[in-house]
């Protein structure tokens, strides 16, 4: 796909910074990064890759292509990003709901390449004075990212099925791989 | 990213289900090209594309987006593909 393989991309400013790596996530550093002595809470969200495909067919959810793959598990997922618009995308979320929440620090960083079923795809680790802020930044900062950040998620079946695109926003239907011109 | 394109051509990004129907990351289209003719063009080298794909994306010139339809049937010079611009085809993202 159209990523660079540089491992990592990222931008940063005064307590805000936004990053896209090929790396293992590590919530850790991402809550040191956000640490400062006047902030009284720090909330991390971690968004881990679970079998969801199975799960929503398992709840009988109306969905986009899921049928057709009935009782297929997800292998693993594969991100790919358009990284220098989606860094740009992110720092003006981060920047938006810093100021919004009056936070003290956010950071957000996104995973690309293959990730496997159980590891973090996403962290987002906000700091603030008070709680109530940093709760409702981290959420926001996510419902922003999940709308708008420039990175696709593929869902790789086991055998040779090849994936589907997901589309975040409702209504937007997955498309096949081998949906294509022979 | 690939390397420059060749001159007079600008280059064209695919992303998700976009370079899966291409079956390539990226084109280079000839230079300058109304931003309106930009899908015309595209549905001509990949059939079936508009339908399949270029209908729920949305397009960058040099990491900004334009709009495409608004440009359609307008009066006025709308935006202008110039040579050694990066313009990106953007499916419904899906991060998180």
């Amino acid at each position: 796909m159209s990523d660079n393989m540089a491992s990592t991309h990222r931008l940063e400013e005064e307590y805000t910074s936004v990053t896209l790596t090929h790396d293992v996530l590590n919530p850790l550093s991402m809550m040191t990064e956000v640490k400062s002595p006047k902030a009284g809470a720090i909330v991390l969200f971690a968004g881990r890759l679970f079998n969801h495909l199975q799960s929503r067919h398992d709840l009988r959810l109306p969905g986009t292509t899921r049928d057709s793959f009935d009782g297929k598990p997800v292998t693993h997922l594969v991100y790919t990003s358009y990284p220098p618009r989606a860094l740009q995308t992110m720092l003006s979320i981060a920047r938006s709901v810093k100021e919004k929440h009056s936070l003290t620090a956010i950071s957000m960083v996104h995973r690309l390449g293959v990730v496997p079923i159980g590891e973090e795809s996403i962290l987002i680790a906000v700091s603030a004075p008070h709680r109530q802020a940093a709760w409702k930044g981290g959420e926001e900062a996510l419902e922003e990212c999940k709308e708008k950040v420039e990175v696709w998620k593929l869902e790789e079946f086991g055998g040779n099925e090849g994936g589907v695109w997901r589309a975040n926003r409702d209504g937007a239907t997955g498309v096949r791989v081998d949906d294509r011109i022979p | 990213m690939p390397a420059k394109p060749p001159p007079n051509h600008f280059r064209l990004l695919y992303f998700a289900s976009a370079a899966s129907f291409a079956r390539k990351s990226s084109d280079t289209f000839p230079a300058p090209l109304p931003l309106a003719e930009l899908f015309g063009v595209l549905e001509k080298r990949y059939p079936g594309m508009t339908k399949a794909v270029l209908n729920s994306c949305a397009v960058t010139v040099n990491l900004d987006y334009v709009d495409v339809e608004e440009d359609g049937g307008k009066e006025k010079a709308g935006v202008v593909i110039n040579a050694e611009d990066e313009v990106a085809i953007i499916p419904p993202v899906s991060s998180g």
